[in-house]
């Protein structure tokens, strides 16, 4: 077995090339116990290497040292060391051994959580994940750690920065369950409540074999989203698991109680049924969201006057919306056309509101540009589909499945295979 | 700390890129931020520009971040730093749509040489943003709310109105809004109209 020293050696001579670093890999592979063995007499040996040329190597160390334990006084220097690593080292050597690299940036993300100091971690971790990643559409098991820290930090926007890329590959079922979730919270966070309602949805319709906790409280927090944004929570889509729409409900009585109070539109009502199950609500570190939830219903109820009347007495907007002076009512639909929630116009001469349409005519430059990106990006989606969908029908564990089932049916009840293979 | 990119966004009056700058310095900074005791870096909190990054966000409009910056700042510092609190003061009436109480936070506070450009930037700003408002809002409006909204005198209000070609009825004090035509760009890339037809196309047959 080599000593530390040895390796020490090998690394810095087999550093050059991608032949030598693979070759350096297998050494390194073997010497992965006697490395552990070693684990806190390693610390020095980093000083000899270089993060940027010996990437693989220090990776190696790194690791073996992060396995063993951690002595409070050698934190801040090993945490130091980690973020200049992940900095400096080579994209192409780390991916050579995504395991090693994850597992020292995960060791970082609980040693920088335990010692409180989450906003230490962001910028690391922002990197760590670009270099480990093979593009921007892999979700890697970092995803989820990275937004952890932005959400403990309250450095919500910096979260956005991987919330914006479309993810295509997944690694782990539990990795997209977290990611999403923590998403969905970033962006209700930020107010991007459309964007909240898709990364919640996701978890929410994910296909499950059993319940699991992340999608049962993802599933309270898009309950109350869907009341914010849309005023109603919609049903489930016929792609959600069995497991979910059988479940989820059972788990989340206070929040459909919620939700069905909510379409009554009566505020007080709402009010009493918050008041109700407020220690839940609390518990579950929501009450937040419930009160956007019970000030939306104003809102709510002045957009639907809208749908009804083409003017309307600030007086009477203020009886219908439940809200106690004509004064009060001019600001909620003052900050409803700020936002650009309704049209309307308001007349402080006569009282009244006028409720306009929407004035777009759809037949601006911007709409044009917007319109096209929309239909480039479904032909990119769609292009993306029915390339997993033929790489599907060769999969042979697919089709010896497929092939097993359809001898219990009639021949005819189902397109051949090598037919439908054909067709996509 | 390298605070030179901020210091030349000040210079140059980029004030819309300060937010930006300060959270990415900011994660730089903290990340490589681990002293060899465990002192937390306190140092690097009391240095920090709180003020001007609160006031970058405020300035781009995202109150969002502007309140979690605010919450991550340790107690401590909030109390030192009257500035801090000022600038925090224009965040809440934005919040809370307090919208004349915007004025009084700015003008009831004796800001630093180094912010006052930014922050009387960011108030002809709010005060044409204010105008935009009530011009897409009301049909006609009392002198009194336009003074308070703007947070004007009525005399500067009624003038400034009468400028974007208002009209008043002086018995009644009442404003009538005219509402200025707006002309949007038509002209399009026709390799984008093109491409929209080749669609439409492909579509019905």
């Amino acid at each position: 077995m080599d000593s530390v020293e040895a390796l020490v050696a090998h690394v810095q001579a087999l550093s050059g090339n991608p032949e030598e670093v693979s070759h350096l890999h297998s050494l390194l592979k073997q010497s992965e116990d006697s490395l552990r063995s070693q684990a806190s007499r390693l610390f020095p040996f980093l000083e000899q290497l270089d993060p940027s040329k010996h990437s693989l190597g220090y990776l190696y160390l790194l690791e073996a040292y992060s396995s063993g334990p951690l002595l409070e006084e050698q934190a801040s220097g090993y945490l130091l060391t980690v973020v200049e690593f992940i900095d400096s080292c080579s994209a192409e050597q780390i991916r050579l051994a995504p395991d090693k690299f994850t597992s020292v940036c995960k060791s970082f993300k609980d040693q920088v959580m335990q010692l409180e100091v989450a906003i230490r971690g962001v910028a690391p971790l922002r990197t760590a994940i670009r270099k480990l990643q093979t593009s921007s559409e892999h979700l890697t098991t970092l995803h989820p750690d990275f937004l952890l820290l932005c959400l403990l930090s309250k450095c919500y926007k910096a979260g956005l920065s991987i919330l914006d890329d479309d993810i295509f590959e997944v690694d782990q079922p539990r990795d997209l369950f977290l990611y999403c979730y923590y998403g969905g919270m970033i962006n209700i966070g930020l107010k991007r409540f459309h964007k909240a309602l898709e990364c919640l949805h996701n978890v929410v319709t994910a296909p499950m074999t059993s319940l699991n906790a992340i999608a049962v409280e993802a599933f309270k927090k898009y309950v109350l989203v869907s009341l914010i944004h849309n005023g109603q929570v919609p049903s489930f889509p016929k792609y959600t698991s069995g497991t979910a729409q059988r479940n989820l409900k059972n788990y989340t009585q206070p929040y459909t109680d919620l939700a069905n109070c909510y379409a009554t539109g009566k505020f007080s009502e709402l009010e009493t049924s918050i008041q109700t199950n407020i220690e839940k609500f609390q518990a579950d570190n929501n009450l937040g969201l419930v009160r956007q939830v019970l000030s939306s219903l104003y809102k709510r109820n002045i957009q639907r006057l809208t749908q009804t009347y083409l003017t309307l007495s600030l007086q009477d907007i203020a009886g219908a919306a439940q809200l106690k002076t004509p004064r009060e009512a001019e600001m909620h639909v003052l900050r409803m056309i700020q936002d650009g929630e309704i049209f309307a116009t308001i007349n402080q001469k006569d009282g009244m509101v006028s409720f306009h349409e929407d004035p777009e005519q759809y037949k601006t430059c911007e709409m044009i540009e917007h319109i096209d990106s929309s239909i480039q990006r479904l032909m990119a989606l769609s292009k993306k589909l029915s390339s997993i969908d033929e790489h599907i029908s060769c999969d042979p564990a697919y089709l010896t499945k497929i092939g097993r089932e359809r001898q219990r049916f009639d021949f005819d009840d189902f397109d051949s295979v090598p037919h439908k293979f054909l067709q996509t | 700390m390298d605070l030179s990119q901020l210091q030349s966004a000040l210079a140059s009056k980029s004030y819309e890129k300060i937010a930006d700058i300060c959270d990415e310095v900011m994660l730089q900074v903290e990340a490589h931020h681990f002293p060899k005791v465990a002192s937390r870096g306190i140092v690097f909190q009391e240095e920090w520009p709180y003020a001007i990054h609160l006031l970058g966000h405020i300035y781009v409009n995202d109150l969002n971040s502007a309140r979690f910056l605010w919450k991550s700042i340790p107690q401590g510092i909030k109390e030192s730093r009257p500035e801090l609190v000022a600038a925090w003061k224009i965040g809440q009436c934005l919040w809370n749509r307090d919208y004349a109480g915007v004025y009084g936070a700015i003008r009831g506070f004796e800001w630093s040489p180094e912010v006052i450009g930014l922050v009387t930037t960011f108030l002809e700003n709010y005060t044409k943003k204010m105008f935009q408002l009530l011009t897409s809002a009301y049909s006609t409006i009392t002198v009194a709310d336009v003074a308070h909204f703007m947070g004007m005198s009525e005399d500067d209000a009624t003038n400034y109105a009468l400028q974007q070609g208002w009209t008043l009825d002086s018995s009644s004090q009442m404003l009538t809004v005219s509402k200025p035509k707006i002309t949007t760009e038509q002209k399009l890339d026709p390799s984008k109209l093109q491409r929209l037809t080749e669609f439409v196309f492909h579509l019905e047959h």
